[in-house]
């Protein structure tokens, strides 16, 4: 795209430009990074010395630039680099950030802001308040538009193999929106309890907060709004979509099947299941034993599937795909898991009493129980498997449990909770140790399993170090009975003649569409992936059913976005760098008691209260900002919300640039003595403004830290301004006289409050601005010459200044006020710095952008066709901010119209 | 926080009833009027009254959020007259005739009605009578919307060409840029160089560029350039037509005098400031040794980087008394902001010349503002003493017996101890006092300030632009400036014409008188009355009849009230308007 000119900011300055040039017929792009034209100015109070509204001056012109025939703005963008070419035009990428909202349709109606359960600083109103994730930047925003502010996908959600959006239901629940909360993870998955229990957590492990007091209890909450939504018996509550004529098989009700019959059921599929098991669940019910995962837990998940149509065939097992594709399915999801347990591959692995873990487990979870009260257990193996079979072990009255494992404690794939659990419980482990033989007595009975001891060697290709015997190391562990946990792989019967196997006996699909050789054929979980986790086998359910909707439909099979197009992760340290404070929050831990020698197979883990969960969630960092809860997404009367758009780049080609960057105010916090961000009751000068502005926060003026009405009202000028010690020795101009208006507007506000300026010299210089200062004399502020060297907080929120009262004597003086307000001043905006590439624009010792020739030549800067404007040259007040535009808009048209590069003649 | 934004509809007229559709909008102004004026209750009052459709309040009118509203509830409910309850017209008229001509409604069927500056800003002390005063003053308005007639803004061409008044270095820098942006450019400079204060000067803050050499490069640039006349020993002495087209008169000075005439689409003044004249005797004006700044400044410049010399006498010590004719209650009570860095600095040539000078700064606080506080810092590191006098107690100059100069001050940082300081040198620091210009002032009607300077129309709304349309401010003569800031606001004049000239066209409010042919009986009245001349006769089926000529029209109004016949309206003040305005500005009508 073409432009005779890019003004880069839209604060006053920029505004100005652009509707000046735009005026003169000239097409103009103007870059403004928030989501909002305006700037600052628009922020104010009113505006010295003629105390009109900032609003009334600033509200139209933001009006004129955005509907100026010629004047393109792009709001919520941002300049990534300009380079001027040889035949002195500049082209330039911008970066248009991504809303979330589509602003087309979107009405500024703020249903989404109040929807929004994410709280953050609002930089609009000086951090006085939080503002919402989901925003419209303040009430005069011009376009008025909501944003999504999306850092990041948060970690809790990226480490999700499910794409649960944790970081969203956490920000449900500690906003009191339980069912909401337990509705965004049936988005996701009809296995809401079942995830609440036995899910390793992943999200856990990246929540930022562990890196200071502790993870969030994320899993937790999840049980938390599972037992609340499941305690009302009402179903799972979800609109399903038409029927769309479909019909689908899936063979094997895990995880997997259950979540892709879930999704493909809710878009209006008529989903079948067949299991050969006398019930639905898979591993959830067969393998995970009862004390992690309940049985009625299962049932209650299981129920939301069925709830909705899906039509589950138990104890009829599949034998021939292609039959089903006969008996009319559109389609055959193969989701059988890995059902088959490896042999222990010794000699004696027949003797009455070895076990399969799987089918111990299996046995167990069907009131089979194995007998072994009183008797020596070995399990062999240090996955999880071997752990719930070694913990189901020690329920079923055994005389000890042992576990060998043939690498050390920290090869162990079983997860730690589980190592460190069965620990708890009682069990033995023998590490680096590998059966050799399974002895037996006459009977065949089991007596013993002879072991090696092993060492580690070299690194295998799964990256762990391979054990390697030593010799002549054999042993006997004594027992009678030995559970063999050594690992297990599906049953490729049904398929091995249709789709072929991959290793492992893996069905052999594309790991990205999940589809088969034969087209119909899709699988999902373990029986593609070997064994993993329920949230693994969810997230592939997941996908099988995107994938299967789209070939149904006559979709291309590309990537899944939920999976292989997110928002790029939020990295901790950025997270921790943008909070302002920490308050420490007590973990809250789960509380389980364990026994050395456990009893039964009731549910360990006690449930949260409702306490525990407003407290847990209420910790989280919001790292991402916006949680993906989805509220704005369900109140947007537009639908206007897309939390999948991208940013994008836009190329330009301009004939000159301005750069109206603008300033960035001095951080009080640099001048420790004043106490800015450790005492509540001091605050800077735009948080006064705010304070005192039409759409201000509190409706009225009173101090932060107890919401007192101020009586007594201190300012301290040149804060951050004339004083070496921060490196500014330059006056910021400005804060005098922004400080004498809020003096006047006080007193005008607060009649009985006094007011205080305690200042170095008043620069009340400007047209009616030394008449502005006797006023507010005149009105009653109290002035005092002499710098102030310390503010101490008193016990009761108020402060004590102490300063030189130069004019009475020069004494030290002690003065107590209720609120101190620092005249901050300002400071260059580095962001221009990094605007060109190639050429540099120079700036001057202080970093604002140098005008060489400013005497003569005011706007011009080191790069022929790049004009300042405003406060990014120095600082300046509202009015010479103005007149500066004025004067680079004029530097503008005659770069345009000498050099004759314009494209367009001026009308 | 959204303001409270109440919508009203009032009851659709009645079938072909030919009444109007009006919208009412009343602005909270965020506070500055519902802060004293019951908005919702002047709403209440209203929006039954005939003709009105929609009432509504709102926090911001002029937002953009509030604009669109307004043009939707024109289309949406076919409004056919607007009236916009806020603040004075001059500050928003523009905004609102341009949210109705967005919406298509006629721009002149739209009334700005002033209930802050003229109601609740004059009237805080009195809510309820505040509120009274919006509801009669608002009624009003729709008594003039209802009475409007749809009318078409006047299109004239304009020509491209500016006069800049004055050739100091703000506006011979506003004549290049405005030949820079193409326009034919007419520089007048009463004296007979052009260069103004700066060519006076050697050195100059913040760079050190000497005046002289940036009024020799800029005289350069305008003798480059055939687009700009530079009229030396000129004065503007007349000045007819109309924005877009001013026909002007130029008197250049010559034996005879000669004079100019050019048509123009607008004026720059840049005609600057004097230095404030002290009375004899004020601060030991009138002694030997007691310059201004002005003098005092030309003095260093003629050291020329040698000695300081005063009457033959090298200078050893200076005292500098500030704020000389500026922030004098009774007097100049304005400060004139550029003296401070204009001292320092000067204290910094001195102590080049000679670092073992001594210089007292006796001022009344340092306002050497933004950069400028660099040089201060300077001025101090070289030794200068800065010494605080209060307001109230004066420094005074005297000259002791031995003929030197001694200066007695009350200095604050020593605990108020009274001073006296000898010098061989006081330099009042005279401030800028507005140029004595009636002629012009008179001559192009600008808006002089209680202070004596140009006026603005608003300082940050349109801050180089005058009540007169096409003729603009720059420089120091709106307001004490510094050079640099005088060249600033030159550039945004020039950008200010560039912005309404390179169109090509102006729009001039149709404003006008008009003639109702069937009731002129062709007395001729008003063509004795009419200061423009724009009034003529005409025949009209075989009657003499008065004809108005809309281009030199002003719109003034004084021929309406003479005509016997009341055979004149004037346009967008009819007569009708005027009766239903004054009807319901004293009766409350009842509804």
């Amino acid at each position: 795209m073409k432009y005779d000119v890019m003004v880069v900011g839209s604060g006053i300055a920029g505004m100005e430009s652009s509707i000046k040039l735009g005026d003169m017929g000239y097409k103009v792009l103007l870059v403004e990074k928030e989501a909002s034209v305006g700037g600052r100015m628009i922020l104010l109070s009113k505006v010295f010395p003629t105390l009109d509204c900032a609003s009334c001056i600033s509200g139209p012109k933001m009006s004129s630039t955005i509907n100026h025939p010629n004047v393109h703005t792009m709001t919520y963008a941002e300049v990534e680099q300009i380079r001027r070419g040889e035949d002195g035009r500049f082209t330039a990428a911008v970066k248009q950030k991504s809303t979330f909202v589509d602003w087309a349709a979107c009405t500024g109606c703020s249903d989404c802001q109040m929807a929004c359960t994410v709280a953050v600083p609002d930089q609009f109103n000086a951090d006085l308040v939080p503002r919402h994730a989901a925003y419209i930047p303040f009430p005069q925003a011009v376009p008025k538009k909501a944003v999504i502010e999306r850092a990041g996908t948060s970690p809790c959600i990226a480490s999700c193999p499910a794409g649960i959006k944790a970081h969203g239901y956490v920000s449900l629940i500690r906003s009191g929106k339980y069912e909401e909360a337990f509705q965004l993870v049936l988005e996701a998955t009809p296995l809401v309890g079942t995830l609440g229990r036995a899910c390793y957590a992943p999200c856990e492990s990246e929540c930022t907060r562990s890196l200071l007091e502790g993870t969030i209890p994320i899993r937790r909450l999840k049980r938390f709004v599972a037992d609340l939504h499941y305690g009302d018996g009402r179903g799972p509550g979800v609109d399903v979509a038409e029927a769309n004529g479909f019909k689908v098989a899936i063979v094997g009700t895990g995880p997997a099947g259950l979540t892709a019959a879930w999704q493909l059921a809710r878009a209006g599929y008529q989903v079948t299941m067949f299991d050969s098991a006398a019930k639905a669940g898979g591993f959830l019910r067969h393998a995970i034993p009862q004390y992690r995962l309940p049985h009625d837990v299962v049932d209650q998940d299981v129920a939301n599937v069925t709830a909705i149509g899906v039509e589950i065939r138990t104890n009829h097992a599949v034998h021939d795909l292609e039959a089903l594709k006969a008996e009319g399915y559109d389609a055959v999801l193969v989701a059988t898991g890995t059902p088959r347990s490896m042999a222990l591959g010794v000699p004696g692995q027949d003797a009455t009493g070895v076990h399969t873990g799987l089918k111990f487990l299996r046995r167990v979870s069907e009131d089979d129980l194995p007998s072994i009260a009183g008797k020596r257990v070995v399990v062999v193996g240090g996955g999880n498997v071997a752990m719930d079979a070694a913990r189901t072990a020690r329920r079923l009255g055994s005389a000890d449990v042992r576990v060998a494992y043939r690498r050390g404690r920290e090869e162990m794939p079983a997860h730690s909770v589980e190592v460190d659990e069965a620990e708890m419980e009682g069990v033995a482990f023998e590490f680096l140790v590998a059966p050799v033989e399974v002895l037996s007595d006459a009977s065949g009975a089991v007596t013993g399993l002879r072991c090696q001891r092993m060492r580690l060697g070299e690194a295998d290709a799964s990256g762990r170090r391979r054990p390697e015997p030593v010799p002549g190391s054999d042993f006997v562990l004594e027992c009678e009975v030995v559970v063999s946990a050594v690992g297990m792989e599906p049953d490729d019967e049904p398929y091995e003649k249709v789709t072929g196997d991959a290793r492992g006996h893996r069905i052999k699909v594309d790991p990205l569409t999940l589809q088969s050789d034969v087209d119909y054929i899709f699988a999902a979980g373990d029986v593609e992936t070997g064994a993993s986790d329920i949230t693994h086998a969810v997230g592939h359910g997941r996908r099988a059913a995107y994938m299967i909707d789209a070939w149904l439909h006559g979709r291309e099979l590309a990537g899944f976005p939920l999976f292989d197009d997110p928002l790029g992760v939020v990295d901790h340290e950025s997270v921790l760098a943008r909070q302002q404070s920490y308050t420490h929050r007590a973990p809250v831990r789960p509380g389980t008691q364990h026994s050395a020698n456990p009893v039964g197979f009731d549910e360990l883990e006690p449930a949260m209260t409702e306490a525990e969960a407003l407290a847990g969630s209420g910790s989280c960092l919001d790292c991402g900002v916006c949680s993906e809860c989805q509220e704005c997404v369900r109140a947007c009367p537009a639908d206007a919300i897309k939390l999948d758009m991208h940013d994008h780049q836009v190329e330009v080609e301009v004939g000159a640039v301005v750069v109206s960057t603008g300033y960035k105010l001095f951080a009080a916090d640099l001048k420790p003595e004043y106490g800015y961000g450790q005492y509540p009751n001091v605050i800077t000068g735009m948080q006064m403004d705010r304070l005192l502005a039409p759409t201000r926060p509190f409706n009225t003026i009173l101090r932060p830290g107890d919401g007192k009405v101020p009586d007594r009202i201190a300012y301290i000028s040149c804060t951050g301004s004339r004083d070496k010690q921060v490196g500014n020795p330059l006056c910021s101009k400005l804060c005098c006289m922004y400080s004498i208006k809020q003096n006047q507007l006080i007193m005008g506000s607060l009649p009985l409050a006094d007011v205080t300026m305690h200042y170095m010299d008043m620069r009340a210089a400007g047209k009616r601005y030394d008449e502005f200062y006797e006023q507010a004399k005149d009105m009653g502020a109290t002035y005092i010459k002499g710098r102030v060297s310390k503010v101490t907080e008193l016990e009761n929120g108020d402060l004590r200044l102490r300063y030189e009262d130069i004019e009475n004597g020069g004494d030290i003086v002690e003065a107590e006020y209720d609120l101190v307000v620092l005249a901050v001043g300002i400071q260059p905006n580095r962001d221009v710095e990094r605007l060109f590439t190639g050429e540099k624009l120079r700036l001057d010792e202080y970093y604002y952008v140098a005008e060489p020739s400013e005497e003569l030549e005011p706007g011009q800067t080191t790069i022929p066709g790049v004009f300042v404007a405003g406060t990014a040259a120095g600082a300046k007040d509202i009015v010479d901010s103005i007149l500066h535009a004025g004067a680079a808009v004029a530097q503008v048209a005659a770069h345009l119209t000498q050099s004759e590069i314009s494209e367009v003649v001026p009308v | 926080m959204t303001g409270p934004v109440d919508v009203q509809i009032g009851k659709p007229p009645e079938e072909g009833d030919g009444q109007r559709r009006i919208g009412v909008f009343i602005c909270h102004c965020g506070g500055n009027i519902s802060d004293y004026v019951d908005v919702a209750a002047v709403r209440d009052a209203l929006k039954d009254e005939p003709g009105v459709v929609v009432a509504e309040t709102t926090m911001f009118a002029c937002s953009d959020g509030t604009q669109h509203d307004m043009i939707d509830q024109i289309r949406e409910q076919g409004l056919d007259g607007l009236v916009v309850a806020s603040c004075s017209p001059k500050l928003h008229q523009i905004t609102f005739r341009g949210v109705s001509k967005r919406a298509d409604l006629n721009p002149y069927a739209y009334t700005q009605v002033n209930i802050r500056e003229q109601d609740s800003w004059a009237h805080g002390d009195d809510p309820d009578g505040a509120t009274q005063k919006a509801i009669n003053l608002v009624r009003a308005g729709i008594g003039r919307t209802r009475n409007s007639e749809p009318l078409v803004p006047l299109v004239v061409e304009t020509t491209p060409a500016t006069m800049v008044v004055g050739a100091g270095i703000a506006g011979m820098r506003a004549a290049i840029g405005l030949a820079d942006t193409g326009l034919q450019v007419y520089l007048v400079e009463r004296e007979p160089e052009v260069g103004g204060w700066a060519g006076r000067f050697g050195a100059m803050f913040p760079n050190d560029r000497s005046g002289r050499e940036q009024i020799a490069a800029l005289t350069e640039q305008v003798s480059r350039r055939s687009s700009i006349t530079v009229l030396t020993g000129a004065q503007l002495v007349g000045k007819s037509g109309s924005f877009g087209n001013y026909e002007a008169v130029v008197e250049v000075a010559g034996d005879p005098p000669e004079t100019i005439r050019a048509t123009v689409g607008s004026i720059i003044i840049a005609t600057g400031f004097d230095s404030y004249e002290p009375e004899n005797g004020e601060f030991g004006y009138g002694i030997d040794g007691v310059l201004t700044l002005p003098e005092f400044k030309e003095l260093v410049d003629a050291a020329g980087g040698g000695t300081l010399v005063h009457l033959g006498r090298p200078v050893r010590s200076i005292a500098y008394v500030y704020c000389v004719g500026s922030r004098q209650p009774g007097g100049n009570e304005y400060c004139s902001k550029f003296c401070c860095a204009a001292t320092a600095h000067a204290s910094i040539l001195v102590s080049a010349l000679d670092p073992q000078i001594r210089q007292f700064h006796l001022n009344r606080g340092v306002r050497t503002y933004g950069k400028y506080e660099l040089m201060y810092t300077q001025a101090r590191e070289n030794g200068a003493v800065y010494m605080t006098y209060p307001d109230d107690t004066p420094p005074s100059v005297e000259q002791g017996r031995d003929g030197r100069l001694a200066v007695t001050t009350t200095d604050t940082l020593t605990g108020g101890r009274e001073v006296t300081i000898p010098a061989d040198l006081v330099v009042l620091v005279t401030g800028m006092v507005p140029r004595a210009n009636t002629g012009l002032t008179d001559l192009l009607k600008l808006p002089v300030g209680d202070d004596g300077f140009y006026n603005e129309i608003h300082p940050k709304l349109r801050p180089v632009e005058t009540v007169v349309d096409g003729v603009m401010v720059a420089g120091s003569c709106q307001g004490p400036k510094t050079a640099t800031e005088s060249v600033a606001s030159g550039m945004a004049a020039v950008a200010q014409s560039a912005a309404i000239l390179k169109k090509g066209v102006a729009e001039l409010d149709p404003l006008v008188a008009t003639v109702h042919v069937d009731d002129c009986t062709g007395c001729g009245e008003c063509l004795t009355t009419c200061p423009y001349d724009a009034i003529s006769t005409r025949d009209a089926g075989g009657r003499t009849v008065a004809e108005v000529s809309a281009a030199v029209c002003k719109g003034c109004g004084g021929c309406v009230p003479l005509c016997p016949t009341a055979a004149l309206d004037l346009l967008g003040y009819t007569d009708a308007q005027m009766t239903a305005m004054i009807d319901s500005l004293v009766e409350v009508p009842v509804s």
